[in-house]
């Protein structure tokens, strides 16, 4: 466990310096873990459920990831993020819990199952999206084209692509907040 | 959407937020510099301000809003990180609030009966509590600002800190004008127009920092 620990803190820095490859590495390692403890905290809402709110993590994690500061331990930082999204899209259903982040150490140490589920809550915030931007996070996300490519398939450059792919993933944060409540 | 989708989409978003500390200081700097130059336009520097620094009965007044407001940035700072609910310590607040206190018991000590009512509504306590909340809008504000860029686990402290930080600072500043040197003035009305900024950021805080 520790030693994945450390491998998330070198992770997040490098993919903090800029290595997107390091990024989807930081996000595939944290993601078993943080569907554990969702599922542990959230069993009553189902598999896909708790997916939703999986998803709803990873995204504030990546929106918030420069509150990580490079000299601290990543998982205060990340437990934090996690437990605090939790609560907040348990409420937004109706269920008040409690999460003491003390419980995460047992939670971790049960590996989590495969990933299974298809999730219904980010596709239908994508449909309220604009055209452009769904597009963009459908091609970049569903269909794994590179973001060259979708600048060339919509006659954006590079630097545009990136900036409205940005702009989505704050909206869908925002849109997700809104539905919510 | 699966989970590996959404990865894939966040993996190729290569833009980040804001250093929060360089945020801050970006605001907060030029907004206290501003802060300065409103009182010294209308209200005057204090023109003994010099002298007045050297005496330690009258510098503590800056000296304690000032360090108030600096330590309370610090926790501000620490409060926008999701973490910060569990690692902030508001004890160094605490303690400013202790020194200001005995302060007031002290001047209370030492001040004659008949002189201390005098002394404590003095000549500028209107001027005090209007001008403190006012110079404190725009540091808040900045400090609100830059906490809805970072990731508040805790939004009431957080709007706490960040009302004691902007109108401590600002409160320092108005003290380069004020001229009222008895701490029985200035504990209570730098503390009260303090409390009041602070009251409303708390109350602001605890709803426009969620997210």
């Amino acid at each position: 466990m520790a030693e994945d620990v450390d491998a998330w803190g070198q992770l997040l820095a490098a993919a903090n310096a800029g290595d997107a490859r390091a990024y989807a590495r930081f996000l595939q390692s944290v993601t078993p873990v943080l569907r554990g403890i969702v599922r542990a905290k959230g069993g009553g809402l189902g598999e896909a459920g708790c997916e939703d709110v999986l998803q709803e993590v990873l995204l504030a994690v990546h929106l918030k990831r420069h509150t990580w500061d490079q000299g601290a331990p990543v998982r205060p930082w990340l437990y934090a993020i996690t437990r605090y999204k939790v609560v907040d899209a348990f409420r937004a259903r109706g269920r008040k819990i409690d999460v003491p982040i003390e419980d995460f150490a047992e939670v971790l140490a049960a590996e989590a199952g495969p990933d299974p589920t298809e999730a219904a809550d980010m596709a239908k915030m994508i449909g309220m999206l604009d055209g452009r931007s769904a597009e963009i996070v459908r091609k970049i996300g569903l269909e794994g084209v590179s973001v060259a490519e979708t600048g060339q398939a919509l006659t954006m450059s590079e630097g545009a692509v990136r900036v409205a792919l940005h702009r989505a993933l704050k909206t869908l944060a925002i849109l997700r907040e809104r539905h919510v409540k | 959407m699966k989970t590996d989708d959404l990865i894939r989409a966040l993996a190729a978003d290569t833009q980040r937020g804001p250093d929060l500390r360089m945020m801050l200081l970006a605001g907060l700097l030029p907004a206290l510099g501003l802060a300065a130059v409103a009182v010294w336009s209308v209200l005057g520097f204090r023109v003994d301000l010099g002298a007045a620094m050297l005496t330690p009965v009258s510098a503590a007044r800056i000296l304690l809003t000032g360090i108030l407001g600096i330590a309370a940035s610090r926790l501000a700072l620490l409060l926008a990180r999701p973490e910060g609910g569990h690692t902030a310590r508001l004890w160094p607040l605490a303690a400013v609030a202790a020194a200001a206190l005995g302060l007031l018991a002290w001047a209370y000590q030492t001040t004659p009966d008949e002189a201390r009512q005098m002394a404590t509504v003095g000549k500028t306590m209107t001027t005090c509590l209007v001008a403190i909340p006012l110079l404190s809008i725009l540091p808040v504000g900045m400090l609100h600002y830059t906490l809805r860029q970072g990731a508040v686990t805790a939004p009431l402290r957080a709007g706490f800190v960040a009302g004691l930080a902007g109108s401590g600072l600002s409160a320092a500043i108005y003290a380069l004008h004020c001229t009222e040197d008895s701490p029985l003035f200035y504990v209570t009305w730098y503390g009260l127009a303090i409390a009041g900024v602070t009251l409303v950021s708390t109350m602001i805080g605890a709803r426009s920092l969620r997210w």
